[in-house]
């Protein structure tokens, strides 16, 4: 299907005629915290202040706690029943390229071997807008994750800021049929689709910060021992979980029960590896120092992600840099990783 | 030690959501020592029950409802399917919840999870058991497993320690090895009282003395990490290959399916992709992540 492109003032009506049939949410400031939350009809500000929300858009599949069952006990003992759902029919409007990437690393895990249900179906019933960065942070590296700040991959659409428009690249089936359900958008001409190339060549040159990834999964093996290493890197860390809770690729998860006047939940909640409670075990903790902790974070990312998936997990949005109130830096910690011959597998 | 294919166990789940228990009724409770009981139980849902199978290894995840879920193995062995078995020592919130129910209580339960113990590889091996304290309970069913199907394995070693007399757990399983004349059957304690009459000394010391033969044998090890960790050595100086020793290894487990993250000793999860592991498979990981 040919691009096709939107005025910047008609996105509140195009956004109105995907209500009809999804949630749509976008990006928005709860408490001056940018998260994607339900569009309210009207506001397209966030075209304006919109460089990437602070919690990332994996909320909206794994989110921050989640009912799992609830659980009653009667005569006959106990029973057990599924949350009643909504369907989840979400559109997310302006995700971005590193989180629209980060959203087909995390599927990764959830439909390997014991599928998830909870993260799948809202996965499958939902859509992703993508809206490309054309300001970007100095803490982004996502250009040295393979991930470019304007791509349209990983997204259903693409839309790409062409000057009082946007270009919208059809990428999937379903981002056919929400074109096709969509009016007042006109085909892209020639001249819209090079103004979209200058674009993207411009966000692409704006990323200044660089990663070398070469064989980091051989060195990272090679010093997952070095514990001076490892104890430097995680010094002035404070254990707040910040990087991994608001990393788009993390997904650890805690279950707990609640009872309340004999009504029982079993939710889940965000968790992070950066907590000493995450392995603790009645009579030991494997990783009770800090900067095992750190080394987990590290190596889960760049280190044992790509052995089992043959994928980093790490998409550069550059949220640990900027959130991290000690500015611990994964780029920094990446780059001084000792160079050691001899791998220790 | 193998992955295991688990589109089978699909069909199994409650409610078609790997998530949810299936609710089983506790029907006996044993007092192994102060602190560990072993308790008997069935599926609710006497069909689900005949569906239910497992192998040697696996684990399940328990829940005591409203306080949470703690993950054991089977502790019974899948030739006896009668009722099933797990054994719990009182240490954290849901155990010591555990503890305080009777028979007749409902529990949550979904599995069996994780790989089991390599039946194949086994076979026609002389087999080497050492086991410390409650380390026993996923031996034992292994160990059953094995003396139930006797003739197709060779010679059996049972090497077994507590701290105290008082501290040995499955004594009934124990007295029954020891008459078994197909089975040698070393039951040791550190420190002896004045009725004790076995052996004296830590398990990997007396394994030492015991010096089974490497030859056509495989080690299954199960126990406190300190006595794996000390146990390795000594059967690496007996001739054992890291091939030939087997574990089973303990994590903290919320998901138990490989999703919520926290069981992982580097790119391996022991829920999924464990809890038996060859010494093989986790050597570079023991000095510093177990
Ligand atoms: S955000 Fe910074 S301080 Fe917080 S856990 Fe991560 S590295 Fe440590
Ligand atoms: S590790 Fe940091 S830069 Fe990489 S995806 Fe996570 S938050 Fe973004
Ligand atoms: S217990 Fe959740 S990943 Fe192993």
């Amino acid at each position: 299907m040919a691009n096709k492109k939107v005025n910047k003032k008609d996105i509140a009506k195009l956004l109105n005629q995907w209500r009809q049939q999804f949630t749509v949410l976008a990006p928005s400031k709860e408490n001056g915290v940018a998260q994607m939350a339900e569009w309210d009809g009207k506001d397209t500000s966030f075209l304006d202040w919109y460089r990437n929300t602070v919690i990332p858009p994996k909320a909206s599949f794994l989110p921050p706690m989640e009912e799992m069952f609830r659980f009653q006990k009667d005569k006959e003992g106990y029973h057990i029943e599924l949350p009643p759902t909504n369907e989840h029919k979400q559109l997310i409007f302006g995700i971005r390229p590193c989180d629209a990437r980060a959203m087909t690393i995390l599927d990764m895990t959830f439909e390997e071997a014991y599928q998830d249900p909870y993260y799948l179906s809202r996965r499958k019933n939902a859509v992703l807008v993508g809206l490309g960065c054309t300001n970007p942070c100095e803490s982004c590296f996502c250009t040295s994750m393979g991930v470019s700040p304007t791509e349209s991959t990983n997204v259903d659409l693409m839309l790409t800021d062409i000057g009082d428009q946007f270009l919208i690249e059809v990428v999937t089936d379903k981002g056919k049929e929400l074109i096709a359900k969509a009016s007042g958008l006109k085909e892209a001409t020639k001249d819209d689709e090079a103004k979209a190339k200058e674009t993207k060549e411009t966000s692409y040159n704006k990323i200044t910060r660089k990663l070398d990834t070469e064989g980091i999964v051989d060195k990272l093996q090679a010093s997952f021992d070095d514990e001076g290493f490892w104890e430097q890197t995680a010094a002035k860390c404070i254990s707040c979980g910040i990087c991994t809770l608001l990393c788009p690729t993390c997904y650890c998860f805690d279950i707990n029960d609640e009872l309340v006047r004999g009504e029982g939940t079993r939710f889940r909640s965000w968790d992070s590896c950066g907590f000493p409670v995450y392995t603790k075990m009645p009579m030991e903790n494997p990783r009770l120092e800090k900067w095992r902790r750190v080394r987990q974070k590290v190596c889960h990312k760049f280190e044992f992600y790509p052995m089992t998936f043959n994928v980093i997990a790490c998409t550069g949005c550059g949220r640990c840099i900027r959130l991290c109130p000690v500015n611990w830096d994964i780029t920094q910690v990446l780059e001084s990783v000792p160079v050691k011959t001899g791998v220790r597998k | 030690m193998t992955a295991t294919d688990i589109s089978h166990r699909k069909k199994f789940f409650a409610l078609g959501n790997v998530y949810l228990p299936h609710i089983v009724v506790i029907e006996k409770i044993i007092e192994e020592t102060p602190g560990v009981r072993t308790f008997h139980f069935n599926f609710k849902d006497k069909k689900l029950g005949k569906e239910f199978s497992f192998e040697s290894g696996q684990f399940g995840q328990y829940s005591v409802f409203g306080i949470g879920e703690a993950p054991f193995c089977i502790s019974s062995s899948p030739t006896r399917r009668d009722h099933l078995e797990f054994t719990a020592q009182r240490v954290g919130r849901v155990t010591n919840a555990l503890h305080r129910l009777g028979a007749g209580a409902e529990l949550g339960f979904r599995g069996p999870y994780g790989n089991s113990f390599p039946l194949d590889f086994l076979k026609s091996k002389n087999l080497v058991f050492v086991g410390g304290g409650i380390g026993l309970a996923p031996l034992r069913s292994l160990i059953w497993n094995v003396i139930d199907n006797r003739n197709k394995y060779k010679k059996i070693d049972i090497i077994y320690g507590a701290r105290s007399p008082a501290d040995l757990c499955f004594k009934y399983d124990l007295d029954a090895w020891g008459k078994d004349k197909t089975v040698n059957m070393v039951t040791t304690v550190d420190k002896g009282d004045d009725t004790w009459k076995g052996k004296v000394g830590v398990v990997p010391k007396i394994l030492e003395e015991v010096a089974p033969s490497a030859r056509e044998a495989v080690a299954i090890v199960c126990g406190p990490p300190i006595m794996i960790r000390f146990t390795f050595p000594v059967l690496e100086k007996l001739g054992f290959t890291p091939k030939q020793m087997l574990t089973t290894l303990e994590k903290r487990m919320k998901c138990g399916i490989g999703k919520c993250g926290r069981c992982n000793i580097g790119n391996i999860y022991v829920c999924r992709d464990g809890p038996v592991f060859s010494y093989a498979q986790i050597k570079n990981f023991v000095s510093s992540e177990y």
